[in-house]
């Protein structure tokens, strides 16, 4: 009798159940799943902006330029040039014809306008098209600034293009610190230099009188940090960019110091000083005293804030060899992150947060490489006689380094690489440069 | 012998003897040998050098300057090079002199550049018939005569008639079941070569492979014939063995079921989703699939959107042109909302760029493949 009430009741449960589930199944649509697909870039085309006075044309025409080597240079596009365009855009009003620009597999179409004003102010707006969806991504926006400002007007349009279509952060409109070498390699002069990120825009902070190393930029973009050998060994200095005015950082009677890298909040500055043939890690807040955050006989040098500023990235060889350690901002133990074969060295927190970039040598040749925080994922992303000095751009998607080209006229340039391997590009200087340390995204 | 003979042999027989015994031919050998090496030269390369030491060269009365260390190399050392056994400690800077020459830029300006908010004015539709369908491909396409081609490889012009596109539709329906309602006759310019791809053709896309793929997708395997009947055994006595006792559960169960699902259709016809007419075979699944991801381009996506995996529905008419207004996502899994979008849009550029001409599926399975569901998932893209 029991298993009879019990059988009732397991039919009716799957009788309740199993209408709901049915309707379920023939409900099933085609469904597929797609794991592979293309990695190639995106074809755009931008028609040359309108010029709405007759005293923007050249400007217009610039500016188009600019914003399409911006987004062609990321290697993530890839523009229809002006000679396929079937449609023409007579007027940043007109409306946009899509399937013209479907036919010749446009992707995304850019237009905009440019006007100069009686005040001499250089105005653009701009539309971003996503022609294949038939309508706009996005909204139109406007700039505006003087005419100077042309070029920063443009990496903005090319900045907002970048961002909607990739999801990225912006890059373009930011500089690049860097040191400008000259003469034979045993009488090396040395300048600091500062252009846009694209290698335009050359202007020289300190003249050639003494060797200048490893400028970084303050989060704000407004000062840089050096080392300078004026005084006969490196010492730290603190340059107001818009006063080119030198200011000595540290006062370590008897000892050197250098590597110094800004802390996120751009008060505090954390270094390397080296007394005796023990080289450690101090920090300081700018006009105060300094403090030890290592005390170890072997050689702490490259330190390297997290974006939070919660801890420090840094190289050691506390182990026998160079390798990688973060250790809390405050100091204490350090952990060893770098677990490869090679020596590790000159790391660089992701503005992310989210990767670590480094010098890697191993086998007699130099690369540049990212890893995660805890040191897993490592990606070695270049390879070649000598690469070093990797800095990241605000976005963190973009590498700029150092690499030198072999034999004794061996040159240093500057060279820029995707965070995924891909797209490595030369940086176009005036003659050899080294060390660069690119700036936050200008305001 | 006289005196001066006796005094002669004397003598000399002592002097040899303090020869022998002196030492005077012993040889030292500890003393050090001193070895000059010597090069040989002709006559010309003497007198060449004869002259280039006529040429005094300029005495420095400066000691010469030690060149200035290089740049640290900091995986070598982390220490820079630069004189550190250097006695006197650096002099503290009392007044900090500007680095720069009249030389350096007076001053570095920035150039402002102000972002405005307003939006321009947006301009008017282009010209569309109110309720035209949104089907993707134009009834009138504009004539593509004078479109130059972008993708590097250009494709040859088409021949103007539609002999070509005959052909092709009979060979898509060669799979057609005898049995299959009428198909609506597709538009000649559907099948025909397009004068301006849709695809970018490099090495990763090449048009004859993913061409081939969904145009010439295999037919659905054969089916293996129906195993033959087993001869059937003589039939046993009748009645000859006690008949087994029922399970009253599992008959329970089992009438329980079959009442479910026979009422169960009924439910979901009413309901209007029940799928007609034969299934999709494996092959044509694999054409859309292929057909869509030949034009997923992950190249442009950010980092976070590489780690979406997002689910999008969308609708085709009874050409496999996808209905661009029903393309939405349904689900998005392991990245932030603004990731999430950025994946879809590159999805529905996907669907609509290779749907442009149809994905030639077959007619009479539309009901199968009126709706689709696509997962794009992008982590094996994300390692490449």
């Amino acid at each position: 009798m029991f298993l009879r009430s019990l059988a009732k009741a397991a039919v009716m449960a799957v009788a309740a159940l199993l209408p709901l589930a049915l309707p379920a199944a023939a409900q099933d649509r085609l469904r597929i799943e797609i794991t592979e697909g293309v990695i190639e870039p995106l074809p755009f085309a931008i028609p040359t902006f309108e010029a709405e006075t007759p005293q923007a044309a050249q400007l217009a025409n610039d500016i188009t330029r600019v914003i399409a080597a911006d987004l062609v240079g990321t290697g993530l596009f890839r523009e229809v040039p002006a000679s396929s365009h079937i449609a023409r855009i007579t007027s940043f009003s007109s409306p946009v014809s899509y399937p013209d620009w479907k036919a010749i597999n446009v992707q995304a179409l850019i237009t905009g306008a440019v006007s100069v004003d009686g005040s001499g102010r250089t105005n653009v707006k701009f539309r971003l098209h996503d022609v294949f969806a038939d309508n706009e991504l996005g909204e139109g926006l406007q700039l505006g600034g003087a005419s100077s400002a042309a070029r920063r007007l443009a990496h903005k349009v090319a900045d907002q293009v970048y961002s909607r279509i990739t999801g990225e952060g912006a890059y373009f409109d930011s500089r690049v610190v860097f040191v400008h070498e000259e003469g034979p390699k045993n009488a090396r002069q040395k300048r600091l230099g500062v252009m846009d990120y694209d290698g335009a825009n050359v202007q020289y902070l300190t003249d050639s009188s003494s060797i200048v190393l490893a400028p970084r930029f303050s989060p704000t973009g407004d000062r840089v940090l050096y080392t300078s050998y004026s005084s006969g060994v490196p010492e730290i200095y603190m340059m107001q960019v818009g006063a080119l005015r030198p200011q000595k950082l540290i006062e370590a009677q008897g000892a050197m110091t250098f590597a110094p890298r800004f802390g996120p909040d751009g008060n505090t500055v954390v270094y390397s000083e080296s007394r005796g043939g023990n080289t450690d890690i101090f920090v300081t807040s700018i006009g105060g005293s300094a403090s030890k955050l290592t005390n170890t006989p072997s050689i702490e040098t490259a330190p390297s804030y997290s974006p939070d500023g919660s801890q420090i990235v840094f190289e050691s060889d506390r182990s026998g060899m160079q390798q990688l350690y973060i250790m809390s901002a405050r100091g204490g133990e350090a952990r060893r992150i770098s677990f490869g074969e090679g020596r590790y060295g000159t790391p660089v927190w992701s503005p992310r947060g989210d990767l670590i970039a480094f010098t890697k040598q191993h086998g007699g040749r130099f690369h540049i490489g990212v890893m995660r925080t805890d040191g897993s994922e490592e990606r070695l992303l270049t390879a070649s006689f000598l690469d070093e000095g990797p800095t990241w751009s605000p976005n963190g998607r973009v590498i700029m380094f150092t690499r030198q080209s072999a034999g004794a006229g061996g040159q240093p340039s500057l060279y820029s690489v995707d965070i995924t391997g891909r797209n490595l590009r030369r940086v176009p200087t005036p003659g050899a440069a080294s060390d660069p340390a690119w700036s936050p995204l200008l305001p | 012998m006289n005196t001066g003979v006796k005094i002669s042999g004397l003598a000399h027989i002592g002097l040899l003897l303090w020869m022998a015994i002196g030492g005077l031919f012993s040889f030292d050998r500890d003393q050090p040998l001193e070895v000059s090496e010597v090069t040989l030269i002709t006559g010309e390369q003497f007198a060449a050098m004869l002259a280039a030491g006529s040429q005094a060269p300029a005495v420095s009365a400066a000691p010469e300057t030690p060149a200035q260390p290089e740049q640290a190399e900091q995986l070598e050392t982390p220490v820079p090079e630069a004189a550190p056994e250097q006695a006197t400690p650096p002099e503290a800077v009392e007044e900090v002199q500007p680095e720069t020459e009249p030389q350096v830029e007076e001053a570095f300006e920035t150039p402002r550049a102000e972002l405005s908010p307003v939006a321009p004015p947006a301009p008017v539709a282009p010209d569309t018939p109110e309720g035209a369908s949104p089907v993707l491909a134009p009834e009138n396409p504009p004539a593509p005569d004078a479109a130059p081609r972008v993708a590097p490889r250009p494709v040859e012009r088409p021949e103007p008639d539609a002999n070509v596109a005959e052909q092709v539709q009979q060979a898509a329906r060669r799979e057609q079941a005898p049995e299959a309602p009428p198909v609506p006759e597709a538009p000649e310019e559907t099948t025909a070569p397009e004068e301006a791809g849709t695809v970018i053709e490099t090495e990763a896309t090449d048009e004859a492979g993913g061409t081939a793929q969904s145009e010439l997708a295999p037919p659905g395997a054969p089916r293996p014939l129906r195993r033959p009947d087993r001869p059937t055994p003589p039939a046993p006595a009748p009645a000859a063995e006690p008949e087994p006792a029922r399970d009253p559960l599992a008959d329970a169960i089992a009438g329980a079921v079959a009442e479910a699902t026979a009422s169960a259709p009924a439910e979901a016809a009413g309901q209007g989703t029940a799928r007609t007419g034969p299934p999709l075979s494996a092959g044509e699944k694999d054409a859309l699939r292929l057909g869509v991801q030949r034009c997923w381009n992950v190249g442009s996506l950010s980092t976070d959107a590489l780690r979406t995996t997002i689910t999008v529905y969308f609708e085709m008419d009874q050409t496999a042109r996808p209905v661009s207004g029903t393309i939405r996502m349904l689900d998005s899994e392991g990245g932030s909302a603004a990731a999430a979008n950025q994946a879809f849009e590159a999805a529905r550029r996907a669907i609509i760029r290779c749907g442009v001409s149809g994905y030639g599926l077959p007619p009479e399975k539309y009901d199968q493949w009126r709706e689709v569901e696509v997962v794009f998932n992008p982590d094996y893209m994300r390692v490449r």
